[in-house]
Parts: structure tokens; C-alpha cells; sequence
């Protein structure tokens, strides 16, 4: 079976960020870049389905992500994926929310799959738009939100959160689904995985290459800063009563109560 | 993009008030457009809820109470939508921010070749462009984008970011036709509750949070509990406090869980480590509880009250409890 996760690099969330008025993109450079962390919970899915099923299971990553960064991907090919496609062309650059789905979608098509997972949500763009889209593009079942999966028969199995708990639901494979992060923690690369990764191979593929042709349906018109924050009241409580007391009366202030 | 179209989350007729801020949301960006304002609500108990829906300001309510909406994931509703979207004409479809929410735009992005705009906290209209503004890269910065080039655009919106007004003359409520579909295979074999009649996280007015400082399971029940449901709120947690077991990671809020925005978030002995800061930067009013007051919560609270959590919150609740009466 072929499992493809897609994958995505985003900026990490505690460096300094910053936008490019003219472009109006984030400034990527000098700034560390790792896995979108949801992604990593899709590909510990991934791994121990791997692992459960044995025999001719192959894990393949996915990304959509500028030429520049591919080498971010080794991580995840440490930690345990057989191999890895680097979905990189200009024309890709800002897309949105329908060419990523688009263009994972026609990638997809290229390379052939079984089961696709994917994490819930990317930790810059957060939209959660992905998913479902890449999957009504390939005419297949999107599972999403997955927190256990297991494949019987050909079918894949899963218990799906919800607000209040969980349903078991089952579709035909192919399918997408997408993970939540009770699937587990994602393992850390052994030295030997890190030695391993070396050697694994990472394609690069064009727009061109997988047939995309696509425009985005979205245009950022601006960006600000968020509102600030007063510097904050702080209360030193001696005990239980005086604390609820300025906690309450704070809130009747702002009619909260 | 003339038109808006609401669609209703809800459990066998049961809503919340996300839906009233949608439906009103709904009418005055379909005025500002010139066009009207829909809602779409499907499966089991949705008659009813229609009827509920009728004194809030929409032109038409969609119903269809098919017992397949239910029975299978997402895909009836999908057919639904489309249905109703590609009769209505180019629109904006409104959705909360929620996992259903996110779920069923995510599929329409695809089925009605739309742009997306999630997380969304207001509208505007630019050269009769629909724009919306939402925060991006964990509330780093505030963005406004406009749809271009397509005639859906399909909307997740903030819940308590908007008003929810009742009134308006009355929508009329319209019977969908069962869509052309091919046989559904994503079947819902069992649903097991194990939190029954909670709140949605993401849509509760008020969130009372918890983190290592509770040092285990039981505070969240015996002492989080009941003030959130003094104050009609949530209970939610932090990764480390997820990550030790002490509450399931659906209740976690931060980087890798969940993004909220309430009126009033309560940390109660949570440090604020960045990612748990990106999942709630954005409340209305933030008080820390904490022993440390140079914790890095501080920094970002509206108040800070340094001491002792298992002593405050008791008392916190009876005050509250004793002026609701």
C-alpha cells in the first residue's frame, strides 16, 4: 500500500516574523523553518500504519514548498518516510488556499496513492481548507479528524472526534484522511534513521511536471499589526476570598458578570 | 458576489448561538451586496430549528430533514449546499469556525472552485469586492483579503466576533430536493459520547483554562468545572496538561489544538508559553491565575492575580454564583 503525507514547512511560531510591504508575503529569509507540527502527527500516522501492516507499505511525503527549503524535509524522512516529493515552481508561489489544493491534488494524481493523510491545519495560513479540497479534486472520501485509524479489507477504519467524543466511521480506500494529534506523539529520528535519510531520494517536480494550471481565487489586500494590549493589572492575593474578590470585581468593571 | 449563504451547524435541531451571529451577518453583508440572505440547515431536527431561525433577519431558510445527512459524514451536506449555492448564484457562504465548519468549507472550496477566508472576524466591501479581514501566523498580524476571479466565496467566521440580532419580517422556509448523488460510502457506524452537553471549546463566551500549575486530573473537574459553568463557559486546558492525560487533547488550546476568542479567558497556573499564547491572544479579557507573577502569561493578561488557585476559585464561584441569585 501507498501512503503519501503531504507536508508542509512553515515558519517557526516563536522566531520573529516579519511581512514584505511590497510583496506582501512573510519574510522567509533568516528565519527557521520547520514542519508544520500538524503535519508531523500525520506522518507518525502514517509510520505506525506502516509498521502495523508491514509488507510492501511505503510512506511518501508531499510538498508544496520553494526548492530552497526541501532539505526540511529530511527531518521527516529521519523519522521514518521512505521518500519524499518537492512540489516547486514559481508559479506556485502565494497561492492560496484552492491552487494548494489544486496542485497537491494533480501531484497526487502523478504520483499515485492508496491513502493520503494529512494534519488538520498548516500553523501559519491555519485556514484547515486543504484537506477536504485536495480530496474532492481526486473524487475521494475525506475522513477528517481521525484520532485512531486502522486498515481492514482494504477500507480504512477511524475514530473521528467530535466536540462531545468520538464516531467510528469507515470508507473504501483510495482516501484522504486527516489526523488529529491523540494519534500520537511523533517519534523522534533515530541516528540511524538520520544517517538513512541521507541516502533517501527527495524529487523535484514542476507545476509543469504534474499538469497544474491554476489561479488563486483569493488577493491579500493589506496586513496590520493586532490591537494592543494595556499592560496588565496584577493583583498580589495574601488569600483565597481577596483574590476572588479583585478577580470578581474586575469583571463586574468590564460587565462580564 | 451578490448573495450570502448561511450554513447552520447544529446537533438533531440543537444550535448555538454562532448560528443567530451568522444569520445576522448574513443579512448585512447581503444588503451591503444587494442581494439576499440564506441560511441552509439539513438532517435531523432541522424543521424545527428552521421554524427557530424565522425571527432572525434571512429572506429564505433551506431545509432538509434527510435522514442520509446524518447517517453518512459530510458528503449529503456537501450535495446539499452546492445545490442550494448553484440555485441561489454567486454568493458568500458562511461558515463557523469549527471543525464541522472548516469541514465543509474545506469541500466546498473544491466543489464550487471558491477562495477561502478562515477564522474571520469582520467583512468589508471594497469596489464591490467582498473582503475579510481574519488573523494569520497565530495572530501575529491582521490580514484582509479580498475574492477575486471566482463567484462562491466560502467564509469560516469567528464565533463571538459578531452581533446576533433577532428580527426582520419573517424568511420563508423552502423544502430542498434530494440532489443526484452517487451512493455515499463514508458511513457513521457509532457515535460515542464522552463529554456529553459540553459547550463547543471554540464557541463558548467563556473559556476557564488550566495547565500544569492544577498538578492533575481532578481540578479540572472539581475546581475549573464549576466556574466555568458559573460563568456559562468552557472548560479548557494547555499542551502540558494535555500531554500528561490529565484531559483529552480535544480540550487543548494552542498550537496543534485549538484557536478561541472569547469574552473572558481565565488561565488558571499556565505559564503562556508562545504556543499556547497563539491560541488565545485574541479573548476579549485575560485573567491569570498564577503563584509566578514574572510568568510569561503576564505579559499578555489583562489581569494577573499572584496566589494561590485552589484557595481563589471556590470563593471566585460563589461570588458569581451568589450575584447571578
Amino acid at each position: 500500500m501507498k501512503i503519501v503525507v503531504t507536508v508542509k514547512v512553515v515558519p517557526d511560531l516563536t522566531a520573529p516574523k516579519s511581512i514584505d510591504p511590497a510583496t506582501k508575503r512573510l519574510v522567509r529569509t533568516g528565519m527557521e523553518s520547520q514542519l508544520n507540527p500538524y503535519d508531523e502527527y500525520a506522518l507518525e500516522a502514517a509510520l505506525q500504519l506502516k509498521e502495523r501492516l508491514g509488507g510492501d507499505t511505503t510512506v511518501t511525503l508531499l510538498s508544496m514548498i520553494p526548492e530552497t527549503s526541501k532539505e526540511t524535509l529530511r527531518k521527516a524522512l529521519a523519522m521514518g518516510a521512505d521518500e519524499a516529493v518537492v512540489l516547486s515552481d514559481n508559479a506556485l508561489v502565494g497561492a492560496d488556499v484552492s491552487v494548494t489544493a489544486r496542485s497537491l491534488a494533480a501531484a497526487l494524481k502523478k504520483i499515485g496513492y492508496d491513502l493520503v493523510i494529512c494534519g488538520g491545519l498548516s500553523d501559519d495560513g491555519s485556514t484547515g481548507g486543504v484537506p477536504g479540497a485536495i480530496a474532492e479534486h481526486l473524487g475521494v472520501p475525506a475522513l477528517t479528524n481521525a484520532r485512531h485509524l486502522e486498515i481492514e479489507s482494504n477500507a480504512v477504519k477511524a475514530q473521528r472526534e467530535t466536540d462531545t467524543g468520538y464516531q467510528v466511521v469507515s470508507c473504501p480506500l483510495p482516501a484522504l484522511v486527516s489526523v488529529t494529534m491523540a494519534v500520537g506523539e511523533p517519534r523522534y529520528a533515530s541516528l540511524k534513521g538520520i544517517m538513512g535519510a541521507k541516502k533517501k531520494t527527495l524529487a523535484v517536480l514542476s507545476a509543469a511536471d504534474a499538469g497544474i494550471d491554476a489561479k488563486p481565487k483569493t488577493e491579500l489586500l493589506r496586513f496590520a499589526p493586532p490591537p494592543a494590549r494595556v499592560k496588565a493589572r496584577v493583583v498580589e492575593a495574601a488569600d483565597g476570598p481577596s483574590g476572588a474578590r479583585a478577580i470578581f470585581d474586575f469583571l463586574r468593571e468590564r460587565k462580564l458578570v | 458576489m451578490q448573495h450570502v449563504i448561511e450554513v447552520v451547524e447544529h446537533r438533531g435541531g440543537q444550535t448555538r448561538k454562532v448560528t443567530f451571529e451568522l444569520a445576522t451577518q448574513a443579512r448585512q453583508l447581503a444588503d451591503k451586496l444587494g442581494g439576499t440572505a440564506h441560511a441552509v440547515v439539513l438532517g435531523n431536527g432541522a424543521a424545527q430549528l428552521a421554524e427557530n431561525l424565522k425571527t432572525y433577519p434571512l429572506d429564505i431558510v433551506h431545509v432538509a430533514e434527510d435522514p442520509d445527512v446524518d447517517l453518512f459524514l459530510i458528503d449529503p451536506t456537501i450535495d446539499y449546499v452546492e445545490s442550494v449555492a448553484r440555485a441561489t448564484g454567486p454568493s458568500v457562504i458562511l461558515l463557523p469556525n469549527t471543525m464541522y465548519g472548516r469541514d465543509v468549507a474545506s469541500r466546498l472550496v473544491a466543489r464550487l472552485d471558491a477562495g477561502m477566508a478562515a477564522d474571520v472576524t469582520a467583512f468589508e466591501i471594497e469596489s464591490g469586492r467582498v473582503a475579510c479581514v481574519a488573523p494569520k501566523l497565530g495572530g501575529v498580524t491582521i490580514t484582509t483579503c479580498a475574492f477575486k476571479d471566482t463567484e462562491y466565496g466560502v467564509v469560516t467566521a469567528r464565533p463571538n466576533a459578531f452581533p446576533a440580532q433577532s428580527g426582520g419580517k419573517g424568511a420563508r422556509v423552502e423544502q430542498i430536493a434530494k440532489p443526484q448523488s452517487k451512493p455515499y460510502v463514508m458511513r457513521v457506524e457509532n457515535e460515542v459520547e464522552e463529554a456529553s452537553g459540553e459547550l463547543g471549546l471554540e464557541e463558548a463566551p467563556v473559556v476557564v483554562s488550566g495547565g500544569r500549575g492544577l498538578g492533575g486530573p481532578e481540578p479540572f473537574a472539581t475546581l475549573l468545572k464549576p466556574l466555568a459553568d458559573a460563568l456559562g463557559g468552557a472548560v479548557g486546558a494547555s499542551r502540558a496538561a494535555a500531554d500528561a492525560g490529565w484531559v483529552p487533547y480535544s480540550l487543548q488550546i494552542g498550537q496543534t489544538g485549538k484557536t478561541v476568542s472569547p469574552n473572558l479567558y481565565i488561565a488558571v497556573g499556565i505559564s503562556g508559553a508562545i504556543q499556547h499564547k497563539v491560541g488565545m491572544r485574541s479573548a476579549g479579557t485575560i485573567v491569570a491565575i498564577n503563584k509566578d507573577a514574572s510568568a510569561p502569561i503576564a505579559e499578555f493578561s489583562d489581569l494577573v492575580v499572584v496566589g494561590d488557585a485552589f484557595s481563589i476559585i471556590p470563593e471566585l464561584t460563589k461570588l458569581i454564583e451568589a450575584e447571578k441569585g
